[in-house]
């Protein structure tokens, strides 16, 4: 009966979160765009093979004769040291890079949710092993235990994805411990326990599905934020090897010629941080839904 | 009678959001006489925060005046530019709070704070200015001077951060105080402390105060005058001991048998059927009609216009003269 | 105060043991074979036997944890397969040329990003904080890899303006040699008056600590605007206002000092970014510090120089972190004076 003073009468309908991102995607052009462009980045990592002027080369076929060619009409990004089309390269890179970053931040979810979930619903000794152990990891600064994981494995895409995955898992625990933990107060949870069911069960059909918004929204923004940390080790020689089309390794490769043949670099460097803004974009847009207080 | 200090009248004030536009204030009025303590009274929601916040225009920003006028001793307040209005905050009109812990910066020092609002107003020496800060936070009672100034908000206890609030409000010796619900958040026996203490400082220095409140107890203790409003519209206004003895609204009749009384044993608890209107902007007759015990069918489709019963006392109420209890 | 400090330090303490468990384990696990890596390709089954006693490979793994432990405290952290000196040295020679970087970087990060943060909070919804949301939101997308590149081919490509890499050119080394004391050049050549030298220094470090203050610059602004929108949306600014206390007065100063609080721990953050961002922007620009030093093993494959920076890492970390948490209890006069 008491009605909010600053909103007298008021009463808004709360619409599903579909409808509510579809709305405020809608009236906001940046996370537009964002959405425009990962809708790309699938399209592209789907259709690649068949988008791309040159297939072929886009997977490494070389064509020497056409070497070092700036950017044109015919060759709208240019072509590379083996004379290979950039633009075909860039395309048919998205599908690794995407497909490299469903992996890692899979895989990373699937250790850390769990375990987080176990040690913030059990509490006590559990949860501080646990939580120790997601300190150790997150201890390192970005990217370095990643690195020297690649270092101890050998270079290459696998391992690369591996020590990610590896260097990603404490975040989603830590997320999932937070939602485990404030979950298990909830009536409905101490009514399932008071009724005998077993702790696996409660876990896996109660306290996951209703942590799951914040931990997909962290998902979806770590797909980028993967990309790029993939392509930067990539960069550094860490990850995959040519004749991959991976775009961090195209910009390392292009990097001796940065000078005259600006292109080799910028256009997979650009593609890497179109990408990454796009999730950033999308990512701030959920973000901003999910926060109760509306701060922006 | 002379002019009064604080003259409200007929304000309106809609709230206009993506989903629509809904009404606070319709058509409220309320004079505070030179060195009156008027109490405004009202469940939550019921725009009596809204009043005090237009008067010193802070508004927030999906609100907007739609009628009326606010005059402080003759001056228009509404249609005053910022800069002016902010001379006219803490100078001449003070507020105090109803969360003294959150009215506080938590990382400054009372006494810095104090400073502060001392220093927009007036351009004192640091010895002056200190000397004033302290009396006045003698003068609300607070033991301690020294303590109290290099003190940080959670150092001291609600009580204390009150009195300090207060003290804050009557640096530059305003002329009128609005005071939102100030005691709603303290224990009873701080509460009843600082009603002393709003009280004495009142017929010490002789400024107006506006209380705010939702509690009938409170206003009966310490207000000259009560209006009395509901869903945004006067229901009654009138001298105290006249509104609490012949209240003449149904609404404030059935606000006051809804107080349970702890000598009394009672059957059950009192309270009105029904709930406020949605938005009262499109109520065609009385707000209160729906849940009126004595509404009759002019009540539905005529809003009752405010009128005098007598010696002040007014009543928006289509039967107020035919007479009192039931 | 005194008492959260000492849980603090001890905290940090069973994390860093914690930490050379797992660099340990790295470094001697993983690798099929630490020996035969050390010797080379050409290792003959002997030598390799050989090496193994004399590296103590083939002792019980708790005996070489505690053997690695003791040489870590005693700061023996192995020796380079590639420059074959002792890798704690080469840490420390390189270190300041990073530490150059890394400051320059954050010095210009840290005033910008909350000034942006603040402006864009204060007009929020006007063109200023449209403004300052694109460019940190540019800034933390931003690749650093590709910025430094992009950078390189405008200011001594197209325009030649900067110098391309290196710290300082070389041929300064015979015209006016920089007299190193504490290893930064900027202050060394400013102790010893070299100011021909110290405008080079200058000019070479333009470039590199702009591309590593890109990200630092987006974060810092964006949560600076968010503290400060929350602190502008307190119970006490509206307190504020109705004194009569000026806007500026408010944003800059009430609101201000609250909203640094959190974002003691957004400049944390950042520093840990910059201690592997650095590995990145060091190798677009050649610059001789750590990071080009880190990436070489890695490449070759030198363990003692990848774990032993890795936990030169961590702990360099670690300890960014205990002094953030320090300073954000200090600052904050609820936690200070419990």
């Amino acid at each position: 009966m008491a009605i909010e003073v600053l909103r007298p009468g008021v009463v808004v309908p709360r619409p599903g979160i579909l409808r509510r991102f579809r709305r405020a995607v809608l009236a906001d052009p940046l996370a537009l765009t964002g959405v425009a462009i990962i809708a790309l980045l699938v399209a592209l990592a789907v259709l690649g093979p068949w988008i791309a002027p040159y297939p072929g080369q886009g997977a490494g076929e070389s064509n020497v004769p056409a070497r070092m060619l700036a950017p044109s009409l015919a060759h709208p990004f240019g072509t590379d040291g083996l004379g290979r089309d950039m633009l075909s390269r860039v395309i048919i890179g998205a599908r690794p890079a995407l497909v490299v970053s469903l992996l890692v931040v899979g895989l990373a979810m699937l250790i850390g949710v769990p375990l987080g979930a176990l040690a913030g619903y059990r509490r006590g000794r559990l949860d501080a092993v646990i939580m120790r152990i997601t300190d150790l990891f997150l201890a390192f600064p970005p990217l370095l235990l990643a690195m020297a994981i690649v270092a101890a494995l050998g270079p290459g895409l696998d391992h690369a994805a591996l020590a990610l995955a590896i260097s990603w898992w404490p975040w989603y625990a830590r997320l999932a411990r937070g939602t485990a933990t404030s979950l298990r107060e909830r009536p409905f949870i101490e009514a399932a326990r008071s009724i005998g069911v077993g702790d696996a069960t409660i876990l896996r059909r109660h306290v996951v599905p209703n942590s799951i918004t914040p931990i997909l929204v962290q998902a979806t923004i770590d797909i980028g934020t993967v990309i790029l940390a993939a392509g930067s080790l990539a960069f550094l020689g860490l990850g995959a090897s040519p004749p991959t089309p991976d775009w961090g390794l195209m910009v390392a490769e292009g990097r001796t010629y940065i000078l005259d043949q600006w292109w080799l670099s910028a256009f997979p460097g650009l593609a890497i941080f179109v990408v990454v803004l796009a999730f950033n974009l999308v990512g701030d847009l959920l973000l901003d839904l999910l926060d109760p207080r509306g701060t922006k | 009678m002379s002019a009064p200090l604080l003259a409200v009248r007929d304000l309106a004030v809609s709230f206009v959001t993506r989903d629509g536009t809904t009404t606070g204030l319709d058509g409220v009025s309320v004079d505070v006489s030179q060195g009156e303590i008027v109490g405004l009274v009202g469940e939550t929601g019921c725009g009596k925060t809204l009043t005090g916040l237009s008067i010193l225009g802070l508004l927030p920003r999906t609100a907007r005046v739609t009628r009326g006028s606010i005059t402080l001793d003759g001056r228009d307040l509404l249609g005053l530019p910022e800069s002016e209005l902010r001379r006219v905050r803490g100078s001449s009109v003070a507020m105090v709070f109803q969360n003294p812990a959150s009215a506080f910066n938590p990382v400054f020092t009372i006494g810095a704070q104090m400073g502060h609002v001392l220093a927009a107003h007036e351009r004192l020496p640091k010895e002056a200015a200190g000397a004033r800060v302290r009396e006045t936070l003698a003068e609300v009672g607070l033991p301690e001077v020294d303590r109290v100034l290099r003190a940080y908000p959670h150092q001291l206890s609600g009580g204390m951060l009150q009195r300090a609030m207060i003290a804050s409000a009557l640096l530059c010796r305003p002329r009128l105080l609005i005071a939102d619900e100030p005691t709603t958040a303290l224990d009873v026996t701080i509460e009843a402390q600082i009603l002393r203490l709003i009280r004495r400082l009142q017929e010490t220095r002789g400024f107006s105060v506006l209380f705010i409140t939702h509690d009938l107890g409170v206003i009966r203790t310490v207000s000259d005058r009560v209006v009395v409003l509901y869903a945004g519209r006067v229901a009654e206004s009138a001298a105290t001991e006249a509104l609490f003895g012949r209240p003449s609204h149904p609404y404030t009749r059935g606000l006051m048998a809804a107080v349970p009384h702890p000598s009394a044993r009672r059957e059950a608890l009192a309270s009105i059927p029904g709930s406020v209107p949605a938005d009262v902007g499109v109520v065609a007759g009385c707000a209160f009609a729906e849940r009126c015990p004595m509404a009759i069918e002019r009540c539905r489709t005529e809003r009752p216009e405010v009128r005098d019963l007598g010696a002040g006392h007014l009543a928006a109420c289509h039967l107020a003269d035919l007479g009192a209890v039931t | 105060m005194t008492r959260f400090i000492a849980k603090r330090l001890a905290g940090s303490a069973a994390v860093l043991l914690g930490l050379s468990v797992i660099t340990f384990a790295l470094a001697r696990l993983v690798p099929s074979n630490p020996a035969a890596i050390y010797i080379g390709p050409k290792a003959r089954p002997e030598d390799i036997a050989r090496v193994t006693q004399e590296l103590g490979l083939d002792r019980p793994l708790p005996i070489q944890y505690v053997t690695y432990m003791l040489d870590m405290l005693t700061g023996d952290w192995g020796t380079s397969i590639g420059t074959k000196r002792p890798v704690l040295e080469e840490i420390l020679v390189r270190l300041p040329a990073t530490l150059e970087l890394i400051v320059a970087a954050m010095l210009l990060a840290v005033p910008a990003g909350i000034l942006l943060g603040v402006l864009s909070a204060r007009w929020q919804r006007r063109p200023p904080d449209l403004v300052v949301r694109v460019v940190s939101i540019v800034g933390v997308s931003l690749p650093a890899f590709w910025l430094g590149l992009l950078l390189q081919v405008l200011f001594f490509r197209t325009v030649h303006l900067l110098p391309l890499t290196g710290r300082v050119d070389p041929d300064l080394r015979f015209s006016s040699p920089i007299v190193e004391t504490t290893g930064l050049y900027l202050l060394d050549t400013v102790l010893s008056g070299n100011w021909t030298a110290f405008r080079d220094v200058a000019w070479h470090l333009v470039l590199p600590a702009l591309t590593l203050a890109a990200y630092p610059i987006g974060l810092i602004a964006r949560m600076t605007r968010a503290s400060m929108l929350e602190a502008l949306g307190q119970d006490y600014v509206r307190a504020a206002r109705a004194a009569g206390i000026s806007e500026r007065l408010i944003t800059y100063r009430l609101a201000l000092k609250n909203a640094m609080i959190p974002v003691t721990t957004v400049v944390g953050l950042t520093l840990a970014y910059s201690l592997t961002g650095t590995f990145f922007v060091e190798v677009v620009y050649n610059w001789p510090g750590l990071g080009t030093f880190t990436v070489k093993g890695l490449l070759n494959l030198d363990y003692p120089v990848v774990m032993g920076v890795t936990l030169f890492g961590a702990v360099a970390y670690v300890v960014i972190n205990l002094v953030v948490d320090l300073a954000q209890s200090w600052l904050d006069p609820r936690t200070r004076l419990a």
